[in-house]
């Protein structure tokens, strides 16, 4: 059952209604709750106050009726604690004074009693105060229930919507921190250690020259999805989407301690699964292609990005740059990858896979970079 | 009091409720002779009380008006009152007549 199906059954259930009769007088109890049960609600007893808040905390009814004069906990007291608890403060209670005993109403109104019934009880006017409190009750829980359906629903929705641009997890973390104040989108920009994965599609502009339109955007589809099924297989975070390049990151917005063996990964299988493609369509369109992938780590700033009007959740700063560069300078099924990221994956990949490229002087850098190649043509990802 | 004094008619849904009500009272009746026996005025106040309240609520306004004198006495000491209010119940008590409509 789904959390909307589970708040509208919960809805088509409030004619339960249950009654917790607490006097340590057992004709007393036993009276009011034969006459609750005549009206078709539940209605339990307790002998003494603590057994009553027990009995409340085990398994909250909808109306507790209490004497005010009991051994033990006396009921202003009772009804002080469950008024004084989040948890039971909403369950209204009735007070049973004497009818001549104004200081223990005055007593009541101070502990939070919503109502008071006077001894002798009378039948009618018992019956038509729990009707009342029934008919307050029911109303506010209606509300209540209506409003968390309706909360879930937006939520569905928002799921739904999200899901087809972000990873499934990520969707579910904004959904979760919808309005909390130190959930991490509402954060002020940060700055962590992320590990930023480029990929492109080599040889694509020559496709796109020599296809039609609708060709391209059924090659476009084809090649993202299993790009995207890749990333959320090893939970990464896909930021941005542009032409026929992805950026992707891990360790961010949550905290991965694997994220440089995931990005890897992630990059294999791109490579893994591109391969077939790559041939059946250089088949049809006599255009060598291949995806080629740029790896890099380190700290970079994240947050929202923009302004009031358009705003973009995304990562900036050295690893994303060089991660382009490394993409741009990779061939075709190429995976490159900067020294820090390799330092972070070595054991992970086998040294007659892994070929150093030397440090190379990348546009924008002002020192060479130590890059090396963790998957291309001939190696066995 | 004549005999209809002691005929109390009870709605006939507390039909199942009115002979653990009766036996209480019985047993109420020997802790109030025992609380009179030790002068003990809080328990024949708080037994008072709970008569008074009982009492009406089943129908038997007898059992509250006597659980009242009951009250007043212990509150004031008065140990006549409380001694022939006791009596009273004893009486109604055994003479008592339940008719359910």
């Amino acid at each position: 059952m789904s959390d909307l199906a589970a708040v509208q059954h919960e809805i088509g259930a409030l004619s339960e209604f249950r009654v917790l009769v607490v006097d340590d007088d057992q004709d007393m109890a036993n009276f009011l709750a034969h006459m609750l049960r005549k009206e078709g609600m539940e209605a339990d007893v307790a002998a003494e106050g603590g057994a009553a808040r027990e009995r409340v905390m085990a398994s909250p009814p909808d109306l507790v009726m209490l004497d005010v004069q009991m051994p033990g906990l006396s009921g202003f007291e009772v009804c002080r604690r469950l008024k004084a608890d989040p948890s039971t403060a909403l369950i209204p209670v009735v007070l049973i004074t004497a009818l001549d005993d104004s200081e223990s109403r005055v007593r009541g109104i101070e502990a939070g009693a919503d109502d008071f019934l006077s001894k002798p009880v009378s039948r009618e006017e018992l019956l038509a105060r729990v009707k009342t409190l029934r008919r307050l009750h029911e109303t506010r829980r209606e509300l209540e229930q209506r409003r968390l359906a309706t909360e879930i629903e937006r939520k569905e929705t928002i799921h739904k919507a999200f899901s087809r641009y972000i990873s499934p997890g990520l969707a579910e973390r904004i959904i979760h921190d919808l309005g909390a104040e130190d959930g991490p989108f509402q954060a002020n920009a940060q700055r962590i250690e992320v590990v930023a994965l480029f990929t492109d599609l080599r040889g694509f502009t020559r496709i796109t020259e020599r296809s039609e339109v609708g060709n391209v955007v059924e090659m476009l589809n084809e090649y993202f999805a299993f790009l995207t099924e890749a990333t959320y297989q090893r939970h990464g975070t896909i930021f941005n989407m542009a032409g026929d390049s992805l950026l992707i990151g891990f360790n961010v917005p949550l905290p991965q301690k694997d994220a440089p063996a995931r990005a890897l990964q992630c990059a294999q299988e791109m490579v893994l699964r591109f391969a077939p493609i790559g041939r059946q369509w250089e088949r049809r369109f006599g255009v060598a292609t291949g995806v080629g992938i740029g790896i890099c780590m380190g700290e970079a700033i994240i947050g929202n990005i923009g302004s009031p009007h358009y705003m973009s959740y995304t990562i900036i700063g050295n690893p994303v740059n060089t991660a382009a560069r490394l993409m741009q300078l990779a061939a075709a099924n190429e995976v490159l990858v900067c020294g820090e990221f390799f330092q972070a994956i070595r054991d992970l990949v086998p040294e007659q896979d892994v070929r150093a490229r030397g440090d190379v002087a990348l546009r924008g850098r002002s020192e060479p970079t130590p890059v090396f190649c963790v998957a291309g043509p001939g190696s066995e990802v | 009091m004549t005999d209809s004094a002691y005929t109390v008619v009870v709605a006939k849904d507390l039909a199942d409720l009115v002979p653990t009500f009766m036996n209480n009272r019985k047993k109420e009746l020997e802790t109030l002779r025992t609380a009179l026996a030790a002068l003990d005025f809080e328990q024949l106040r708080q037994l008072g009380h709970r008569m008074k309240g009982v009492g009406n609520s089943y129908g038997f306004s007898r059992v509250s008006d006597l659980g009242k004198s009951i009250e007043d006495g212990a509150h004031s000491g008065d140990r006549a009152v409380l001694d022939a209010a006791i009596v009273d119940y004893a009486e109604y008590l055994a003479r008592v007549n339940v008719v359910y409509e």
